[in-house]
């Protein structure tokens, strides 16, 4: 019985962070987002600095009509939100943020390949949405989405193998527990690699390509409203929350900080992923979108041998200090 | 222009700078119902309509390239000032309204009239929920007569108005005059200038 | 391929790994694990046959991730934590991605293709059902009555299958690493090749279409003379792949 009210404690613990975060990480790239272009953003839903625009948003989402083209296939456009969603709550499980058995959801022997295998079911959304939508913008979307998931899910394993290798487990926890300080200038090519590949697998700009709105609309999103649109950005959302968290566990050491190590480690796992987070933010305010031939160059010639390249390193450090 | 113009990804680094000075910079965004915009001196908000000084000579409807302007009126005939005078007839304006769904804010109308009936007001906030509602009868222009702004100063040395030169001549020639009779002697040192023209 | 590769990879995990329990157990009294384990496999089994069956074919992929899916579950109950992951990675994320890419890419309409259905269905059924036998003889063969203990240490986690793979496994494992390396660097040297010819091919009809365009000038216009020279000279047959090259670098 105590067994189950545990399960059930995590399950909504994660559930809660898992609706949380990405609109606390929504709400920051209104007001970054402004700021950085001079703007000031949402101002009045809620009153303080409109910090309630996005509860407004879905109030508003919720009152849309849920419209599915008379040419779709049904079932399975109204089934590409959720397959788009779930996977990063499930990701989200496994994420340690503090030291010991309780502050991760579940402990996964193969932390690393689940989330990594997760993350890519979750592309399999937009290819749905795309395909389904019976709208040549979004089969557009969906192709694009496909070749960005199948150039860039490559040099994010090949990074992430890199951790594994050093820390000789594919356990987040484990990786977590055998890291140390001088990781962090051995792992940064691998951290870049990774947090880069993360980002084009989100669709994030500079790579949202797949739903450039100036060329193809909203790529695989075009024909969705109300809810279901709403759930494509909350999952677009929960993965900068996902792909953030995963580069601190993986990259950044995680609970792991200069003091207060006692008690504090969450504290650290949170600042770190929200130093992230504003980074890609920043990223997406500065940098123009990269055309499908650069993105594909950018993977192949320079992720990819970059990426090879920190493996070797790992491979030899490794050896050399065992 | 960089520290380090051959560096690969130099230019991505400048351009994060700059977002992220800009950031910390204050933003120039104006709240606007909140704190009123500072509009400029000769803002083209709406047309007001001073009709008393009208007389229905039609200058503005015609000219207007929209044809957004109405006006209706009638003839009405006074009867002669003095004793054994002709009647006038005189226009008497009955309907003038403008169509602001139509107008562009061109201005021509009020270029155009000879008898300064027409002005630029500043005043913007007259936004209707019905398109129809747009139209803006003698009243409501009338109205916005008030927020006129007197004209702006001229600048320091800009050449004198006609009208008040002209004026100022009658003006000097009248009290020259006055001047004049009481006076025996005439004042040529009362305005020469004057006397030129 | 996938059936045979998830079974010899079980094969590895459990041969060298689970000590094999061969007391009496009943078939009569299942546990809660092996109600799952046959329900899964029922749903895995029913996704497999809509997906052959289907006349959908993007639906026929995405049946084909249920049924991916359902294998990967059944590792998990089988306590292959790694392989399990690793199912998902490969299959569901990258293998399925890659045929949804290509059906997007050609043809994939919405409703069902008038095409999708097979002349030798028949012979496809009779090798699907020899394979499907000559597998499943084949580890019934090499387990007989071998039962996993999973209550004791996982038998299939990580460290336990890289141990298994690297140690007992590893000539097999690098002869099939070899063999995908020739697979994939024969790859590349046919689609070089390929794409070579295929430069070839369309240098000729280049060649040969400024004399069309002129046969069509000549009828239109009938005192023209048929020796006219086309206004764009046809690119020699040596020049056009290297002009093609150049063409294709500026887009790049």
């Amino acid at each position: 019985m105590n067994d189950v009210l545990d399960v059930a404690l995590r399950l909504l613990i994660v559930f809660v962070v898992f609706l949380t975060l990405p609109l606390i990480v929504g709400q920051t790239e209104h007001k970054v987002m402004a700021h950085m272009q001079g703007r000031l953003g949402p101002m009045y839903a809620g009153g303080f600095h409109g910090w309630a625009q996005l509860v407004a948003d879905g109030v508003k989402f919720a009152q849309k009509e849920d419209v599915v083209p008379a040419g779709a296939d049904r079932r399975v456009f109204q089934l590409a939100p959720a397959v788009a969603l779930l996977p990063y709550l499930l990701v989200l499980l496994a994420l340690p943020i503090g030291p010991g058995e309780g502050a991760v959801g579940q402990v996964l022997d193969a932390g690393v390949f689940f989330v990594l295998a997760v993350m890519g079911v979750g592309v399999l959304g937009s290819l749905m949405a795309g395909w389904a939508s019976a709208n040549k913008f979004s089969l557009l979307g969906g192709l694009r989405t496909a070749a960005q998931l199948l150039a860039y899910e490559l040099p994010m394993l090949l990074a992430a193998a890199s951790v594994a290798m050093a820390a000789g487990t594919v356990s987040l926890v484990g990786i977590l527990d055998a890291f140390e300080w001088w990781w962090l200038p051995w792992q940064i090519v691998g951290a870049i690699v990774f947090f880069v590949a993360g980002l084009a697998e989100l669709q994030r700009p500079p790579f949202d390509m797949p739903v450039a709105d100036s060329e193809i609309i909203f790529g695989a999103y075009t024909e969705y409203t109300g809810l279901r649109f709403a759930l494509f950005l909350l999952a677009e959302y929960a993965g900068i929350v996902v792909l953030c968290g995963l580069t601190t566990v993986l990259f950044l050491g995680g609970w792991h900080g200069p003091w207060g190590a006692d008690g504090l480690g969450w504290v650290w796992t949170l600042l770190k992923t929200a130093v992230l987070a504003f980074v890609v933010i920043w990223l997406r305010v500065t940098h123009p979108r990269l055309r499908e031939d650069q993105l594909q160059k950018l993977s192949w010639t320079l992720l990819v041998p970059l990426a090879l390249a920190q493996i070797a390193l790992t491979g030899v450090v490794k050896v050399v200090i065992s | 222009m960089s520290p380090l113009p051959g560096f690969p990804g130099s230019g991505l680094a400048k351009g994060l700078a700059v977002t992220l000075r800009t950031m910390t910079k204050k933003s120039v965004t104006a709240q606007y119902p909140d704190t009123q915009p500072a509009l400029a001196p000769r803002t083209r908000g709406v047309i007001g309509l001073f009709e008393e000084n009208c007389t229905v000579c039609m200058l503005c409807a015609r000219e207007c390239p929209d044809w957004c302007i109405y006006i209706d009126s009638h003839k009405e005939t006074v009867p002669a000032a003095a004793p054994g005078g002709r009647d006038r007839s005189r226009n008497v304006l009955d309907r003038f309204a403008i169509d602001f769904s139509l107008c562009m804010y061109c201005g021509i109308c009020i270029e155009v009239c000879p008898f300064d009936a027409l002005f630029w007001s500043p005043e913007f906030e007259y936004a209707e929920t019905d398109i129809r509602e747009l139209t803006h009868e003698r009243d409501k222009l009338r109205e916005w007569m008030w927020t006129v702004p007197a004209p702006p100063a001229l600048d320091p040395a800009a050449e004198e108005p006609k009208e008040l030169a002209a004026a100022r001549k009658t003006a000097d020639k009248l009290a020259a005059q006055a001047a004049a009779r009481p006076d025996p002697h005439p004042g040529p040192q009362a305005d020469p200038k004057g006397e030129d023209s | 391929m996938t059936l045979a590769a998830a079974a010899g990879t079980v094969a590895h995990a459990t041969t060298t790994t689970v000590t094999t329990a061969a007391e009496a157990r009943g078939f009569l009294s299942p546990t809660g694990v092996e109600i799952a384990f046959l329900l899964v496999g029922l749903v895995t089994f029913g996704a497999a046959v809509v997906t052959v069956t289907t006349r959908q074919l993007v639906h026929a992929a995405l049946w084909l991730v249920v049924a991916l899916g359902g294998l990967a579950v059944e590792y998990l109950l089988l306590t292959a934590e790694f392989i399990a992951w690793v199912q998902v990675l490969i299959y569901v994320g990258s293998v399925v991605v890659l045929l949804l890419f290509g059906l997007m890419l050609t043809r994939a309409p919405i409703g069902r293709s008038p095409d999708a259905d097979s002349g030798n269905r028949r012979v496809a059924l009779a090798v699907a059902v020899a394979a499907a036998v000559a597998l499943v003889w084949v580890v019934v063969d090499a387990f007989r009555t071998t039962w996993i203990d999973l209550d004791g240490a996982p038998a299939g986690s990580t460290d336990v299958t890289g141990a298994g793979l690297f140690q007992h496994w590893v000539l097999p494992f690098e002869a099939l690493s070899v063999l995908l390396l020739a697979a994939l660097v024969g790859a590349i040297v046919l689609s070089r090749r390929a794409n070579t010819a295929a430069a070839a091919r369309e240098a000729e009809p280049r060649e040969a279409e400024p004399r069309e365009t002129g046969a069509g000038a000549t009828s239109k216009t009938p005192h023209g003379s048929p020796a006219e020279p086309a206004p764009e000279p046809a690119p020699g047959p040596g020049r056009a792949p290297a002009a093609r090259r150049r063409d294709a670098e500026g887009n790049r």
